[in-house]
């Protein structure tokens, strides 16, 4: 009797320790990948998610049901902290955006990229300074010099809050145009995306966006870009006819990226299966055209890359959070 | 003007093939479904629908969203009505005088009233869409934060007068949402107020869980006491679900004013149906001759918010349409589906798709008019739930309560929140504070608050920009009035009867 538990016992540790090895060498995955985007239906990062569950199971890469499920909250730290209990789990994807680094400087959340298996950078948009068809600006370096003589005298807003996304890529811009002082610069926060129609009704002077937010009022005419952050133009959409920061003389550039991140400690095969199947993905034409309607400039970079990439984003956010005295 | 017709038309070929009457059946029932459950609104019908989306096409996924967005401003006054619990914010207006006539038997009468004006305010919004969305958008552009500043200020004004019973009551109620509404991230400094390490309270409280805590929590916490009472009487039977000539007479005004007023401030980005319920409503208690009867019962005092809130979801389809800008939370959702589906809204919209555009706005019209014909079958059949004895329809309405507020979010701390409110709601009952100026002032609080210092770091801290434009004067001689009125009514009144006797 003794002998039967034994081996029974050993028996069920066999399996236990056997099973995952097995299912990870053969059929992964093998049940619903869970995708979550950290903010709410109809934003950036439900539209990236989405489209990335769509475009790998309608090409076949992944066989399983990807669903997308909103949580949102704290500009995508309350999903941060939530990742935090779904450790090692293996079949849970996430979105991120530069925000990411910034709810962690400024001291929203504890938790950074590093409590995450950041897979896969994939796309990027740039940062674009929108001004009103008739407004008196031509360039983004004429902004940049009546702020050196008044810092208040070029009303800006943009839809994110202080210290996050389109406050700081203007400050970047300024920064490396030499200008001091990044604080006394003011910047008018609008919630509800009310920005955009807030600088068309001539209450601000300049919108700091993303390029891809303004496309259908900057293609009927009705606003014009000064300057897009990007490194160089984009071969095609809106960006090819806008002027870069770096074509003006200012060296820098800023980037919207979207990466694909998994829960703290993924396990290898998992993140093995994503980094391949992302490889294979930015290659689909399905994903090429997704890319295009939605005017995002691919940006692929595996695992290594981008983890260097986040490294250098994260010291540089960190050096204008605390110029602003916003970093904790 | 030739061209608008055709352009119409050309809607009218699209919205009226079997499959689009299909789609716009379908989003209008679910959305009435989803309207009166309480906390799913049109945001949250819209978001379930996503996914369904990359299926229907552009013209299908748009008719039927906008199906959804307006079924359930129909929809969330049957709760309303029947069980004083709004389905949603916009609908809270619906319980002042909608639930006050189910007391007195006259809840067939409520809905049937409520349909109506639900219909005629969607109607005359839509004609209105389509011959002056364009100059209403370039108006609702002279809207800046000073602007907004003093609409939410005469908003609160107009409902601080409107409890001028209990003048004390209301402003008390008043700060108390203020203070709500200061919860959560400040944009404009980044830094988070009284959310005590709480990730999940820098968005702020969600004013729906506000909303689902005070009325349909608290109802069910009130009537604990109550549930076992013998003399606790049950409606048994129900007559046909129509109005009198009389209620008609009193109500086709209401609806006429409503409309307009629901559909500009659907039209303002930001601003939202529950605004436009609750002003109309305002509206209606100050010019009429006996606002005594109000929330008694009266039924002018229904028609007004229904109309408002049905013609607000048209008008919010309006920056959306015509500028690609997100004028609510619920049409934020319709533009990424846009996107995902690789339009692009905006100013050219109409021009390089008229069929998803003029689709759409035809569609409505087929749309409310097949609402109204669901509508009153089913609400003869949605009646009978007054014939539910109390020990089981409230421990559903604890449910739909619960699910309700995890729809909006997805956290589970909202609960909690939720359950704060109830018993805020029992408290709130028996110190007598209204409820609307409370849940207004939660509404409007942080956009006000968010405004005014916005216009003065515009103006570099001159108070000039709150005078500097017409639309604030105009604002500011509205806000001085909706507080002056009730007495100046007064002081005619007693004069009146001064000299007769």
């Amino acid at each position: 009797m003794k002998r039967i538990t034994r081996i029974l016992t050993a028996a069920a540790l066999v399996a236990a320790v056997a099973t995952p090895a097995f299912a990870q060498a053969k059929g992964y995955p093998s049940r619903t990948v869970e995708c979550y985007a950290p903010g709410g239906a109809g934003g950036g990062w439900d539209l990236t998610i989405r489209t990335v569950s769509k475009t790998l199971t309608d090409t076949g890469l992944v066989k399983v049901a990807m669903p997308v499920e909103n949580k949102s909250g704290g500009g995508g730290a309350v999903f941060l902290t939530a990742l935090q209990s779904m450790k090692k789990k293996d079949n849970v994807l996430t979105v991120y955006s530069p925000p990411l680094l910034f709810i962690n400087i400024n001291g929203t959340t504890p938790f950074s990229y590093k409590n995450t298996t950041p897979l896969a950078r994939l796309i990027t948009d740039f940062g674009a300074f929108v001004v009103r068809k008739d407004s008196k600006y031509t360039s983004i370096s004429q902004v940049i010099e009546d702020l050196r003589k008044n810092p208040t005298s070029v009303k800006f807003g943009g839809n994110s809050a202080a210290g996050s996304m389109d406050h700081i890529q203007f400050l970047v811009v300024a920064k490396a145009a030499g200008l001091t002082g990044l604080k006394n610069i003011q910047f008018i926060s609008f919630q509800d995306n009310a920005g955009a129609a807030q600088l068309l009704g001539g209450h601000i002077d300049m919108l700091s966006t993303g390029l891809g937010d303004v496309r259908g009022l900057v293609e009927s005419g009705d606003l014009r870009v000064l300057a897009s952050t990007a490194p160089v133009r984009p071969s095609f959409g809106v960006g090819k006819d806008v002027p870069t920061v770096r074509e003006q003389g200012i060296p820098v550039d800023f980037l919207n990226w979207r990466g694909i991140f998994g829960p703290p400690e993924m396990p290898d095969y998992a993140v093995k299966f994503w980094r391949d199947a992302f490889a294979k993905m930015v290659k689909t034409p399905e994903w090429q055209k997704s890319c295009e309607t939605n005017g995002w400039v691919q940006n692929y970079a595996d695992q290594p890359e981008f983890l260097s990439f986040l490294e250098t984003q994260n010291k540089l956010a960190r050096e204008i959070l605390s110029e602003l005295g916003m970093a904790k | 003007m030739n061209e608008v017709f055709s352009q119409l038309f050309l809607g009218f070929q699209v919205a009226l093939t079997p499959i689009n009457i299909m789609w716009t059946t379908l989003g209008g029932v679910l959305g009435t479904i989803i309207g009166m459950l309480p906390g799913l609104g049109p945001a949250t019908g819209v978001a379930v629908l996503l996914p369904l989306t990359f299926k229907m096409g552009p013209v299908g996924a748009m008719i039927t969203m906008a199906g959804v967005y307006y079924g359930a401003m129909f929809g969330g006054s049957r709760a309303s009505i029947l069980l004083n619990t709004p389905g949603d914010g916009a609908a809270i207006a619906t319980c002042f005088d909608g639930y006050p006539m189910t007391q007195k038997g006259r809840a067939e009468a409520a809905l049937a009233m409520s349909a109506v004006a639900s219909f005629i305010g969607g109607m005359i919004a839509n004609v209105a869409m389509v011959f002056v969305a364009v100059p209403v958008a370039k108006f609702s552009l002279k809207f800046g934060p000073a602007e907004y500043t003093l609409l939410m200020l005469f908003a609160l004004a107009a409902t601080a007068a409107m409890s001028k019973e209990k003048i004390l009551q209301g402003f008390i109620g008043m700060v108390f949402g203020l203070m709500i509404s200061t919860i959560g991230l400040d944009g404009l400094t980044g830094v988070n107020r009284f959310t005590f390490n709480i990730l999940e309270l820098m968005g702020g409280i969600d004013f729906l869980i506000i909303i689902i805590g005070i009325y349909a929590l608290g109802e069910v916490f009130k009537s604990f006491k109550s549930v076992h009472d013998p003399s606790y009487k049950m409606q048994t039977k129900f007559g046909k679900i129509t109005f009198t000539k009389e209620d008609w007479k009193r109500s086709w005004p209401a609806i006429l004013r409503s409309t307009p007023l629901g559909f500009f401030i659907g039209a303002l980005p930001g601003a939202g149906g529950t605004m436009a319920a609750l002003m109309a409503y305002n509206n209606e208690k100050n010019l009429s001759k006996h606002p005594e009867e109000f929330g008694k019962g009266a039924i002018e005092g229904l028609a007004a918010p229904e109309a408002a809130n049905n013609a607000s979801s048209v008008g919010a389809l309006i920056p959306m349409m015509t500028l690609g800008i997100p004028g609510s939370g619920t049409t934020a959702v319709m533009l990424g589906a846009l996107l995902m589906l690789g339009l692009q809204p905006g100013p050219l919209l109409f021009t390089k798709q008229p069929e998803v555009a003029w689709g759409m706005i035809a569609s409505m019209f087929i749309g409310n008019f097949i609402l109204l014909i669901v509508n009153m079958p089913m609400a003869s059949i949605l009646v009978r739930v007054l014939s539910v004895p109390a020990k089981v329809l409230y421990p559903l309405i604890l449910g739909l309560a619960f699910i309700g507020t995890y729809a909006i979010t997805n956290s589970v701390v909202d609960f909690f929140i939720l359950i704060a409110f109830g018993l805020i709601g029992i408290f709130l009952d028996k110190a007598k504070i209204p409820t609307a100026p409370l849940i207004l002032g939660g509404i409007v609080g942080s956009t006000m608050e968010t405004s005014f210092r916005q216009a003065l770091m515009l103006s570099d801290g001159s108070p000039k920009i709150f005078y500097g434009s017409t639309v604030t004067i105009v604002l500011i001689g509205l806000t001085i009035f909706s507080i002056a009125w009730p007495f100046v009514a007064g002081a005619i009144k007693s004069a009146k009867r001064a000299r007769k006797a």
